[in-house]
């Protein structure tokens, strides 16, 4: 018989107190594993719907300023060596090694046009990938599909006296105006959208884009390795990260974390505190057999070995039970609660934490009752009734 | 030859009001396969010599020899090694741990000394054996009769081979008639070549001994030579 064989027929014969402990640690742990998993859930979904929320790279030509001055006069500058991007470029874009990150590529061609005697702001573009990147259009009509239609930004159908249902010619073309977008306060509210290949044909520029929106997914990538993978591709291009919808992104997901690990480690604590107090209390009701194993010739490290080999037994076993409870939690309320689309993943490592971290915060608990059994002296023990 | 030794042992204890002194200078001394019994009234200080005895109790002042060691001057962790290797007990209350078997019981001190589980079960067989309870090494305490759970102790402080046996009240729970079987069995243990030193209230247990010793007030009385009544009645 070992200290171990002892320890198991302690936890036998005490199994109500010992299925006490055995709950708290099951509902830390488990608490921690459902939070986060539910947040590393989270953070996926609630990131790739932010990454799909517009553009995070742009992707303009690249040009060189040559500053003009004389003698300390600066005189401007001019710009050069301008290298057009192209529509084909927009395909090379999905062929860097990380294009399963890519979620959208919307080239678009930027200029001015005459319609009924008004001077109109004229973007090409391809529609369905533009209503990618611009997810937040409320368009009242419908948006546009085909090549013969177009839709208005809300102050150019003002200034066109225009409205969904309409008629306006660009060039010779006779385009159907579809829908008409809702104010949104940007640049949009003064546009005319229309094909891409049309655009290019009114304005003469035919198979050129003046800028490239691309909307990446940052979960699984840096940004900067998109970029680099696409200035790559288009080395006549300059590609720029928006920094503000990378930034807004990390803030929302890192905040999101930061709130699951904080209600993590409170509910921990509180259940490391119930395994202490629990455990005192098995301690003191076992002070006579205490005395007796220390007055046989149990050294107060045998003693304390005990008690930390009984909480640890029943730790290991709560750690892994707490995974269990908490995983079944997470799928329930995710799915129920949190409404996710995917179900949350069961992921190995966060079961072997978990069982490490149930025979951490349990040994831990039981530092203190294991110090105080380990002090007892025998004769007073012996002497408890 | 003396197994042990005490020399002018002093036990002051810190009371709520003021320190109560529970030995006042006691000095004796055991030889080996010697059966002393030591006897007084409640309050004389039997318990704490026990105790200091059984190097549970380290004294306020004097020395404890045992086989010719200064037991107070070891650690307490060393201390407990002691306690294993020389010295068994026997308890009134009996203190078997309820939920282990009686050979689990008798295994306590051979678990802390890290024998190796087959070497203790044949120990604990040959321990439960030698008190005649070799067919109940599966049962529980609460399966055992006073008497036989007494025998379960005395296998327990035997099972390691130690010299010397301290025996607290040994009969205090037990009829007479387990009682005096309980001595039957001490005695036997002591012709096998043990030590022991057994207290008692009990003038027709201690009557059992080699030598009554009496204690009173926290010191020794006058030692009286005891006839066996096993030997009296012989004659």
């Amino acid at each position: 018989m070992q200290l171990r064989d002892i320890a198991f027929e302690s936890l036998k014969r005490r199994r109500g107190r010992f299925a006490f402990v055995l709950a708290a640690l099951m509902l830390g742990i488990g608490t921690v594993v459902a939070l986060v998993s539910l947040s590393r859930t989270m953070q996926r979904e609630v990131g790739d719907q932010l990454d799909r929320f517009g553009a995070n790279i742009v992707v303009t030509a690249k040009s060189t300023l040559l500053g003009l001055g004389y003698g300390g006069i600066d005189l401007g500058g001019v710009t050069v060596d301008v290298q057009d991007l192209q529509v084909t470029d927009a395909e090379r874009i999905l062929t860097i090694p990380n294009r399963r990150n890519i979620a959208a590529v919307a080239p678009k061609l930027i200029g001015t046009t005459d319609v009924g005697g008004k001077q109109v702001l004229l973007i090409g573009v391809r529609f369905e990938q533009e209503r990618r990147v611009k997810s937040w259009w409320e368009i009242r009509g419908q948006a546009a599909h085909a090549p013969d239609e177009t839709i208005l930004g809300s102050e150019a159908a003002a200034v066109l006296g225009k409205r969904a249902g309409d008629t306006i010619r660009l060039g010779e073309r006779p385009l159907q105006i579809v829908g008409v977008i809702a104010p949104t306060g940007s640049v949009d509210d003064r546009a005319m959208y229309a094909d891409l290949p049309l655009v290019q044909s009114v304005l003469g520029r035919p198979g050129v884009v003046s800028l490239i929106d691309v909307s990446a997914l940052c979960r699984g990538c840096p940004i900067g390795d998109i970029v680099s993978q696409i200035a790559t591709a288009l080395p006549h291009a300059r590609v720029v990260p928006i920094r503000q919808a990378v930034a807004a992104r990390e803030q929302a997901v890192i905040q999101m974390t930061h709130f699951a690990y904080a209600v993590s480690i409170v509910v921990l604590m509180v259940g490391a505190l119930v395994v202490m107090t629990t455990m005192m209390s098995s301690v003191t009701e076992r002070t006579q057999e205490i005395g007796i194993v220390r007055a046989v010739g149990f050294r107060r490290s045998h003693v304390a070995r005990l008690v930390l080999l009984e909480v640890l037994a029943v730790s290991l076993l709560g750690g892994a039970l707490g995974w269990a409870a908490g995983m079944a939690a997470a799928r329930l309320f995710g799915r129920t609660v949190a409404q996710l689309t995917s179900p949350v993943p069961i992921e190995g490592w966060l079961a072997l934490l978990a069982v490490v971290l149930g025979a951490v915060v349990g040994v831990a608990s039981g530092l203190y009752p294991a110090a105080k059994a380990a002090a007892m002296d025998p004769t007073q023990a012996l002497r408890h009734l | 030859m003396a197994l042990v030794e005490l020399v002018n042992v002093q036990k002051i204890y810190n009371g709520t009001s003021a320190p109560v002194t529970a030995l006042r200078g006691v000095t004796m001394s055991l030889d080996e396969r010697e059966f002393v019994a030591l006897m007084g009234p409640s309050g004389s200080g039997k318990s704490t010599l026990l105790s200091i005895f059984g190097a549970m109790n380290p004294p306020t002042a004097g020395q404890v020899l045992i086989d010719g060691l200064d037991v107070y001057g070891l650690g307490v962790e060393r201390r407990a090694d002691f306690r294993r290797e020389y010295l068994g007990f026997v308890f009134q209350q009996l203190y078997l741990v309820a939920y282990l078997t009686a050979a689990q019981n008798v295994m306590l001190p051979l678990a802390a000394a890290g024998v190796a589980n087959t070497r203790q079960r044949a120990m604990a067989a040959e321990a439960l054996d030698r008190v005649g309870l070799g067919d109940k090494l599966a049962r529980l305490p609460r399966d055992l009769s006073g008497g036989e759970q007494q025998r379960v102790a005395i296998a327990r402080a035997i099972v390691n081979r130690p010299p010397l046996v301290l025996a607290d009240e040994p009969t205090g729970c037990l009829d007479g008639n387990t009682g005096r079987s309980v001595m039957e069995l001490f005695l036997s243990l002591r012709d096998a070549g043990l030590t022991i030193f057994m207290v008692t209230h009990d003038a027709t247990i201690a009557g059992y001994a080699d030598r009554i010793v009496a204690m009173k007030d926290g010191a020794l009385a006058e030692a009286t030579a005891f006839v066996p009544p096993v030997a009296a009645t012989a004659s």
